[in-house]
């Protein structure tokens, strides 16, 4: 069950790499996420949870090459697998069942 | 350098990019050190947060070892139940110590509840003070306490049914059972117009008391009953696990302070602000923290100070605490060291059986070497391989927490009943309710031995190829601890019951055998100095001509209690120096076989108007004239220089004796005849010819038909009395010789479980051995010598651990020395006795050896 179901996090990862598409590495999804959510996400737990998602099949991720700007290290890049297109749309059609016909007073 | 932690923490490709980032963003933002710590930091508590560290399967590990479990019941169980033993004694010795220091008052929102006293001794203020601090304490604004009480402890005697029973006892201010939030179980507690001086003496009674002295009949309620020196109406009983304010000790009679003799005094003297010393608790106002409250109430009494100056005021800053456990101060000094002894002497039979379930998985280890290597070649990784050992110890540890409650509950209720036989044992009450604290402990406790007992088994099992070899020094290595530990523990209890009977023999000075002595109280109002003086006269008058009666005589106070001391110098300019005193009746001496070595003793010439006598000790007579005759000398007695003093005639001198305890070094020491100094609270010596315990009942048939309405408390021999002061190191010893007794059995399970273990390795060898000649007896010697050389190893670091440890007993040990050569050697021996025992049954087990079938065993 836990598999099928995204947390809040999760959602907001999946989304940050979505829409990044090709630009999506470490450094743009903390600020994509800082800039639309607000919240600051430290790179542990951005890292554990882009962990979690790769080993569950919703994400995949490769290594480019090493850079100047950046020491000499490589970037790891991320891009969404239709898992985690198939499990963002369940979680988007879940709260949209919920909230339909709600109204907040 | 927080590079390089994140490199260690994440090595290869992995941190590379992480730090790629960290260093992309550093440039980025322009900098800020703190800002790439945290980051990195962020990395380690990920790292190593519980959630990624147990994994999901750690759930299949922990089925999978109920299962390996299961299938090994004896195993099992035997590591369950040596657990169950360490930690029942825990949870037992951890309930007493939870009960002393933090368990809550049994009151409703007793978190709420706060002790006030004063960080010198327990009294905080007089009564006076108590009513200034009330009202000002409860002013609107300020507001600190909800309630406040005051109250002070006492022992009273109260009588019922011709008999005097002595009981601890508070007297409160009536709020008492409002601030507390008590309710009668029967009746009702005070009212408002019992805090008014002058008013009808009432008392509520204690549940213990309620069941003891009215056999919990409803009719109590009403009846009026002596207690102490006034008429006291019952009008209820408390609930009935209520014991007071400071368990243990146990209050079983509540009055109110206006009933109190010394309150009538206040009455008279409206000036008085010194007495009477009260203690205080208050249930604290909404919102207020204890640290609040006692900032308050210490600014409150430095302003009532300033507006009632006195000379004596009560030194010390206020403290403010949540009332837990014993909340007087006192009790809680004296019962530190004892707690903390026993907490570390059950710590030490805890780890003793934890080192017996190490040994056990490490020879099932051995066992189950083939089911490793299965795994092992299944793919299974050293860290797996060791988290299944820790899962299977967590799986014995939680049994043996289950059943070591279960053992602590039953060990504790034996405790608790066994209390109240100790001498003085009557005023003390353990309930020993297991509560969350206890649960919690035990569980701790529990957790802590899984993980000791399974940390070597695991790191064998981590270490691929550890040789049989290995294993087997480990568990030698394991059974020397063992044996090392529990011989200090058995060294320590050996010691203190020594102790307990070098101090029963320790020569007091006088003579017990045959003697019992009886308080009794001939105190105002039924008594003046006068009327009191002709009354025991009588007393002693009739005493003396009952049969079998060789003398009887009066003291002030009972031997061996004897606290009173006075200031004596030999001159009116000498500085006057402490001693201690009693005031004794004519033939004090000859009924307690105290020689007078020079002068005479007390005789009816020392009456009201002739010349002031005294009888000292040797001790005084050498401090005050060394090297002079002190028959004839004066003494003068007192330690106001500035008010007239005593001034007495030395008539005789006494040999020295023991006055308060039996472990004390001799000190100065001066009688005074009770013809010319009066006390109301006596104790009457008899030296019997017959057994003493018999004349109990005729005596106080006899006393009472001198005067019904005569106190008599208890009649004790001196035999009793000497046995009564040394309750603590009685106590002490009874515990740790059980304690060590447990880890002695411990130990030797351990010890037989290695050589049995060896046995059932060595059978091929055995047989081999048989087989080219050797003798059965060669056998017996070969295995019980491994079991010997063991024990020996042991015994010897036991000996230099006891060395270091015993010194920690000093003070019980009545001038024993804590390196007493035959406790040691005692204890050794009975060590060895031991192990020869558990280590012939296997040995006897490797003579029986077929060479046959152990040879085609394989």
């Amino acid at each position: 069950m836990s598999d099928h179901y995204l947390g809040e996090f999760e959602q907001i990862v999946l989304l940050a790499v979505l829409r990044l598409g090709d630009d999506a590495y470490g450094v743009p999804i903390r600020r994509e996420i800082e800039k639309r959510c607000g919240r600051k996400v430290t790179v542990g737990a951005l890292y554990s949870t882009l962990d979690r998602l790769e080993a569950k099949g919703h994400l995949s991720s490769w290594f480019a090459d090493p850079t100047a700007e950046r020491g000499g290290r490589s970037r790891r890049y991320f891009r969404l697998e239709p898992a985690g297109v198939e499990a963002l749309g369940r979680a988007k059609a879940m709260f949209e069942r919920m909230w339909k016909g709600v109204r907040l007073a | 350098m927080a590079e390089r932690l994140l490199r260690r923490l994440a090595p290869g490709r992995e941190g590379e990019i992480i730090a790629g980032d960290l260093r992309e963003e550093f440039e980025a933002r322009g900098g800020g050190r703190i800002w790439y710590w945290r980051e990195v930091l962020s990395c380690v508590a990920v790292r190593f947060s519980p959630h990624r560290l147990t994994a999901p399967d750690l759930r299949q590990d922990l089925h999978y070892a109920v299962r390996v479990l299961r299938r090994n019941p004896g195993y099992a169980l035997t590591a369950m139940v040596c657990l169950a033993l360490g930690i029942g004694v825990n949870s037992t010795v951890f309930s007493m110590v939870n009960e002393l220091f933090w368990q809550p008052l049994p009151l409703p929102h007793s978190g709420r509840l706060a002790i006030v006293v004063r960080e010198s001794d327990g009294m905080s203020c007089s009564y006076r003070d108590y009513l200034e601090f009330r009202q000002r304490a409860a002013a609107p604004g300020g507001r600190l306490f909800s309630g406040l009480v005051a109250y002070d402890d006492m022992r009273v005697s109260i009588d019922i049914g011709g008999i005097s029973h002595i009981v601890g006892a508070d007297a409160v201010t009536a709020n008492f059972a409002d601030v507390l939030g008590l309710k009668a179980q029967l009746g009702r507690w005070f009212g408002p117009e019992d805090d008014r001086l002058g008013s009808d003496p009432v008392a509520v009674i204690g549940d213990g008391a309620w069941g003891r002295l009215f056999g919990r009949s409803p009719d109590a309620i009403g009846q009026r009953v002596r207690i102490g020196t006034e008429r006291y109406r019952i009008i209820g009983v408390a609930p009935p696990r209520f014991v007071g304010m400071s368990p243990p000790h146990m209050v079983e009679v509540w009055m109110p302070l206006a009933s109190q003799p010394d309150m009538r005094d206040l009455l008279a003297n409206p000036g008085e602000w010194e007495r009477p010393l009260v203690r205080m608790i208050g249930r604290l106002a909404d919102g207020r923290s204890t640290r609040e409250a006692e900032a308050g109430m210490r600014a409150l009494d430095a302003r009532i100070r300033r507006d009632f100056p006195r000379d004596n005021a009560p030194a010390g800053a206020i403290t403010v605490d949540v009332a837990t456990g014993a909340t007087r101060p006192d009790v809680r000094r004296v019962a530190a060291p004892m707690a903390a002894l026993l907490l570390s002497v059950t710590a030490v039979v805890l780890l003793i059986a934890c080192v017996n379930v190490a040994n056990l998985i490490l020879s099932r280890s051995a066992v189950r070497r083939h089911e490793m290597a299965v795994r092992r070649a299944l793919g299974a990784g050293p860290w797996r391989l060791a988290r299944q050992t820790l899962a299977e110890g967590l799986v014995l540890g939680a049994g043996g927490v289950a059943l070591g409650l279960a053992v602590g509950y039953w060990s504790g209720r034996l405790l608790a009943r066994s209390l109240p036989g100790f001498p003085h044992g009557g005023m003390l009450a353990l309930r020993l309710d297991p509560d969350w604290r206890v649960v919690a402990y035990a569980a701790t406790a529990g957790l802590a031995s899984a993980v000791v007992f399974t940390l070597a088994p695991a790191m064998d099992a981590v270490r691929a190829n550890a040789g049989v070899k290995r294993r087997m020094r480990q568990r030698d290595v394991y059974v020397v601890a063992q044996v090392a530990l529990s011989l200090v523990l058995l060294i320590a209890a050996t010691l203190l019951v020594r102790a307990l009977g070098h101090a029963l023999d320790v020569d007091p000075g006088f003579a017990m055998a045959g003697r019992l002595e009886a308080r009794l109280s001939v105190w105002e109002p039924e008594y003046t100095a006068q009327t009191g003086r002709l009354y025991l006269d009588r007393v002693l008058a009739a005493v003396r001509a009952m049969p079998d009666v060789r003398s009887a005589t009066i003291g002030h106070n009972t031997p061996l209690s004897i606290t009173d001391a006075t200031c004596a110098a030999p001159d009116a300019n000498t500085r006057p120096r402490r001693a201690g005193l009693d005031i004794v009746a004519a033939g004090y001496f000859d009924t307690l076989g105290i020689p007078v070595l020079r002068g005479r003793a007390f005789a009816a010439l020392d009456r009201q108007g002739a010349p002031q006598v005294v009888v000292v000790n040797e001790t005084f007579a050498r401090r005050y004239w060394p090297g002079k005759d002190p028959i004839g000398q004066s003494v003068w007695l007192g330690c106001e220089v500035k008010e007239p003093r005593t001034v007495a005639e030395v008539a005789g001198v006494a040999r020295d004796a023991k006055y308060s305890s039996l472990d004390e070094p001799p000190q100065p020491f001066v009688y005074r005849p009770l013809a010319q100094e009066w006390a109301g609270f006596v104790t009457l010596i008899v030296h019997t010819a017959g057994r003493p315990e018999r004349f109990t009942a005729p005596l106080r048939a006899a006393l009472s038909a001198l005067d019904p309405n005569l106190r008599v408390y208890e009649i004790e021999t001196l035999e009793e009395c000497a046995a009564g002061s040394l309750f603590q190191v009685r106590w002490q010893a009874a515990l740790l010789a059980v304690f060590g007794g447990l880890a002695m059995v411990l130990a030797a399970v351990g010890l037989y479980g290695v050589v049995a273990y060896t046995v059932a390795q060595q059978t091929r060898e055995l047989g081999i051995r048989l087989a080219i000649g050797a003798q059965r007896g060669d056998l017996l010697w070969m295995v019980l010598g491994r079991g010997l050389r063991l024990t020996a190893a042991g015994i010897a670091i036991g000996l230099l651990l006891s060395a270091a440890a015993t010194r920690l007993l000093g003070g019980l040990l009545y001038g024993m020395s804590p390196l007493d050569p035959v406790s040691f050697a005692a204890a050794s021996l009975a060590w060895t006795a031991v192990a020869t025992l558990a280590s012939y049954v296997p040995a006897r087990r490797a003579m029986k050896v077929d060479p046959v079938v152990a040879l085609r065993w394989e």
